[in-house]
C-alpha cells in the first residue's frame, strides 16, 4: 500500500483521514473498558498523528508486514498500544474484532507492544526511552543495506526524561541520519502530573535543536499540518529531524482531555458510553 | 567415568607456556573478513577491547558510540533486528550493570543474534570495585535467551567467535585480553556445550572456569604428584549448563565437587553446579571456591587471587582440607612452576 500523500491530495482527503482517526478512536475506549486497565490518555492524544503516518505518509503493506521497503514505525511510548492496535486493526493488519482481546490471556495484544506476537510490530517497546535508540539501529542498518525505507519512531513528552533518549539524540545526528524522524506527543501530562511540575523538559525544541536536530513545532490534532511536517522531514538532508506535536492528553473526548488521572486508566462502561457518543457527534456530515 | 575423553596435549608444561599478544584483536580481523553482517560496536574503549585493529581494517562495519551504552545495547536491537550481527564490545561492568534493561528488552526478549564481549571480568583488571565484573555471569544468566560463555586461554578467545557465531540468539562472553597463556591446544576449539577434560581422578571433581582453570591445572599437576585422583573440568559453556560429561564428573568422585570461579560464588559457576547436583540428585559434598560476596580491593590480578582465596594455593588447602592431608607443598614450589603473571601492561588507559 503505497500512502505517501502530496500536499494536494492531502487537501480532498483530508475528510477521509479525519474520519479515520475518529474510528481509531472508537476503538481505543471500546478496547480500554474492555480490558479494564490500559492508557487511555496517550492514546487518544496521538491519535492524528499515527493516522498521519500509517493511512498517508508510511510505505507499508498489511499483507505483507516484512516487506523489506517498509516504512518502519516504532511506538516508543509502548503505552499508547491501545492506539497502536487499533490504528493496525484499521490498516487491516488483523480483524477489529481482535481489538476486544486486549489484555486478555493469549492474546496477541499484550498491554504493551509485543512484536514476537503480531509481525506488524518492529520490536516490542514499554520500558521507555529505548525506542529512539533501536530506531538508530534501524536507520544506520538502512544505510547500510543502501534501502530507501524511512525510520518512524514516537516518543512521549515525559518519556524524553529518560538519559538514554538523549544518548540517541547524540547519535541520529552524529550519523546524520537524515532517514529518521522521531515526533514527539507533547501533551504535556505524565503519570505525577504536569511534565513542567514533574521534570521540566523545557526548552525541548532548542534541546533537539542543540543536539543537531532539525526541528519543526506543528499542532498535533490537525492532520494536514502533520503531514506537510512529515514531507519536510523527509526533504531535510544530513540530520535527522524532530517534530514536536502539541497535541490534548485524551483528545476526542472532553472528560479526558487535560486529565491527568486517564494517564493510565480505562474509561469506566458510564464513562465509554458518554465516549462513544460525544465521538459519534464527530462524524463528518 | 571411561566415557570421559582426555583433551589433547593437555600435558601442564608451564615452563614452555605460550604466552599470545593481542589474541582476539589479530583474531578478529581475520574471522570477519568474509562476513559482512558482522559489526563491531565500541563504547570509548576501542583500543582497550582490542577492536583497533578491526576499526582499521573494516572502518564501515564500525560504530563508535562514545560513552553511551544504553543507547548502544538498544542500537544493537535495531541493527539485529535489520539482520546484521551485533558484537558488542566494552568493559563487562558497562554491559551488565549499565544497560540490563536495554538488554532484557532490546536483545533478550525478541531473542536478537547479538553478542556481547565483556572485557576485564573478575579481578583481571586492577581497577578497583567500579571496573571488577564480579556478578557478570549471576545477572545474565537469569536472563532468558542468553548464553554465556566465558574464556580460559588464547584458544578459548580465537574459537569463541564461532562458538557464539552458532547461536541465533544473544551471547555474552566473558572475555580476555592482553597477554593471555594458551592452555589448551590450537586445534582443539572451544565447542559450544562441551566441558574440556583435563584430568581424569577419582577422589576429588574440579569444575573451574576462565583465568581459574591456568590455576587449577597448576595445583591439580602438584597435587598429583601427592597421589590425589582428580577429575578436573574446564567450562566454557556456563548456559546453558546441559554437558553429560559433566553431569557424570559431579557425580564420580571419593570426597566431592570444588567449583571454582573468578566471579562471586553467588550466581555463577559454583551455584550451577549446585543446582544441577540438587536437582540430579547427586549426594556430593560441594565447595565453591571464587568471590566470597564481597567488593574487592583494586589491585593486581595475582595479589587478589590470593587474598581473597581463589588460586592454585587456596585450591590446594581446600583439598588439603577434604583429604585430611598435608602435603607441604609450599608457596615456593608453586612459584617455582608460575610463569611470568598475566597482566594488562599494554592496555593504553592501565585499567
Amino acid at each position: 500500500m503505497e500512502t505517501i500523500m502530496e500536499v494536494e491530495e492531502i487537501g480532498t482527503k483530508i475528510d477521509e483521514l479525519r474520519e479515520t482517526a475518529r474510528r481509531i478512536r472508537v476503538s481505543i475506549v471500546k478496547m480500554l473498558t474492555n480490558a479494564g486497565s490500559g492508557h487511555t490518555g496517550g492514546s487518544l492524544s496521538a491519535a492524528d498523528i499515527l493516522t498521519a503516518l500509517y493511512f498517508a505518509k508510511m510505505r507499508h503493506d498489511p499483507k505483507n508486514p516484512k516487506w523489506p521497503e517498509r516504512d518502519r514505525f516504532i511506538l516508543s511510548k509502548g503505552h499508547a498500544a491501545p492506539l497502536l492496535y487499533a490504528v493496525l486493526a484499521e490498516c487491516g493488519y488483523f480483524e477489529k474484532s481482535e481489538l476486544m482481546t486486549l489484555r486478555k490471556l493469549g492474546s496477541r495484544l499484550q498491554g504493551h507492544p509485543d512484536s514476537k506476537a503480531l509481525p506488524c510490530i518492529e520490536i516490542s517497546t514499554g520500558s521507555l526511552g529505548q525506542g529512539l535508540s533501536i530506531a538508530n539501529g534501524i536507520a544506520i542498518a538502512g544505510r547500510l543495506d543502501s534501502a530507501s525505507f524511512r525510520v518512524n519512531v514516537h516518543l512521549g513528552d515525559g518519556e524524553v526524561q529518560e538519559g538514554q533518549v538523549w544518548e540517541a539524540a547524540m547519535s541520529a545526528a552524529h550519523y546524520k541520519l537524515d532517514n529518521l524522524c522521531a515526533i514527539l506527543d507533547r501533551n504535556r501530562l505524565q503519570i505525577d502530573g504536569k511534565v513542567e511540575d514533574v521534570m521540566s523538559i523545557e526548552p525541548i525544541a532548542d534541546k533537539w535543536r542543540a543536539f543537531g536536530w532539525n526541528v519543526i513545532e506543528t499542532d498535533g490534532h490537525d492532520i494536514t499540518k502533520l503531514l506537510s511536517a512529515m514531507n519536510e522531514a523527509e526533504k531535510v538532508k544530513g540530520r535527522p529531524t524532530m517534530i514536536i506535536a502539541h497535541t490534548i492528553k485524551g483528545k476526542g473526548v472532553s472528560i479526558f482531555e487535560g486529565k491527568v488521572e486517564y494517564h493510565g486508566i480505562a474509561p469506566t462502561k458510564d464513562e465509554l458510553e458518554i465516549a462513544l457518543k460525544e465521538l459519534e457527534g464527530q462524524r463528518n456530515g | 567415568m571411561t566415557a570421559l575423553k582426555i583433551a589433547k596435549d593437555r600435558t601442564l608444561d608451564i615452563k614452555n607456556m605460550e604466552i599470545l599478544s593481542k589474541v582476539h584483536a589479530k583474531n578478529l580481523v581475520k574471522w570477519a573478513k568474509d562476513k559482512p553482517e558482522a559489526l563491531v560496536l565500541s563504547a570509548d574503549l576501542t583500543s582497550s577491547t582490542e577492536i583497533d585493529l578491526f576499526r582499521d581494517a573494516y572502518p564501515d562495519r564500525f560504530i563508535s558510540f562514545g560513552v553511551a551504552e544504553q543507547n548502544m545495547m538498544s542500537f544493537a536491537g535495531g541493527l539485529a533486528r535489520e539482520g546484521f550481527i551485533p558484537f558488542v564490545h566494552t568493559f563487562a561492568v558497562f554491559i551488565y550493570r549499565r544497560a540490563y534493561d536495554q538488554i532484557a528488552m532490546c536483545i533478550a526478549y525478541p531473542n536478537l543474534p547479538v553478542r556481547m564481549f565483556g572485557f576485564l571480568p573478575g579481578v583481571t583488571t586492577p581497577g578497583g570495585a567500579t571496573h571488577q565484573a564480579i556478578e557478570d555471569t549471576s545477572i545474565m544468566r537469569s536472563l532468558p535467551n542468553m548464553t554465556i560463555l566465558e574464556c580460559g586461554d588464547a584458544t578459548d578467545v580465537e574459537s569463541v567467535l564461532d562458538a557464539a557465531n552458532a547461536i541465533n540468539g544473544p551471547v555474552y562472553i566473558r572475555m580476555l585480553r592482553g597477554e593471555i597463556p594458551r592452555l589448551f591446544d590450537k586445534s582443539e576449539p572451544m565447542i559450544l556445550g562441551k566441558a574440556r577434560i583435563l584430568s581424569r581422578g577419582n577422589d576429588i571433581t574440579i569444575l573451574s572456569s576462565g583465568i581459574c582453570t591456568e590455576e587449577a591445572m597448576r595445583a591439580v599437576e602438584a597435587l598429583k604428584k601427592h597421589g590425589v585422583s582428580i577429575t578436573h573440568l574446564h567450562i566454557s559453556t556456563l548456559k546453558p549448563f546441559n554437558d553429560t560429561a559433566v553431569l557424570e564428573a559431579l557425580s564420580a568422585n571419593k570426597y566431592g565437587v570444588i567449583t571454582m570461579e573468578n566471579h562471586s560464588i553467588i550466581g555463577g559457576l559454583g551455584t550451577v553446579a549446585a543446582e544441577e547436583m540438587a536437582e540430579a540428585g547427586i549426594p556430593n559434598k560441594l565447595l565453591r571456591i571464587g568471590i566470597k560476596d564481597t567488593y574487592l580491593h583494586g589491585a593486581g590480578r595475582e595479589y587478589l587471587m590470593r587474598e581473597y582465596g581463589f588460586d592454585a594455593m587456596a585450591l590446594i588447602r581446600e583439598i588439603e582440607k577434604i583429604v585430611d592431608t598435608s602435603f607441604d607443598i609450599t608457596e615456593d614450589d608453586l612459584r617455582r612452576v608460575r610463569f611470568e603473571p598475566i597482566n594488562s601492561d599494554a592496555k593504553a588507559e592501565a585499567l
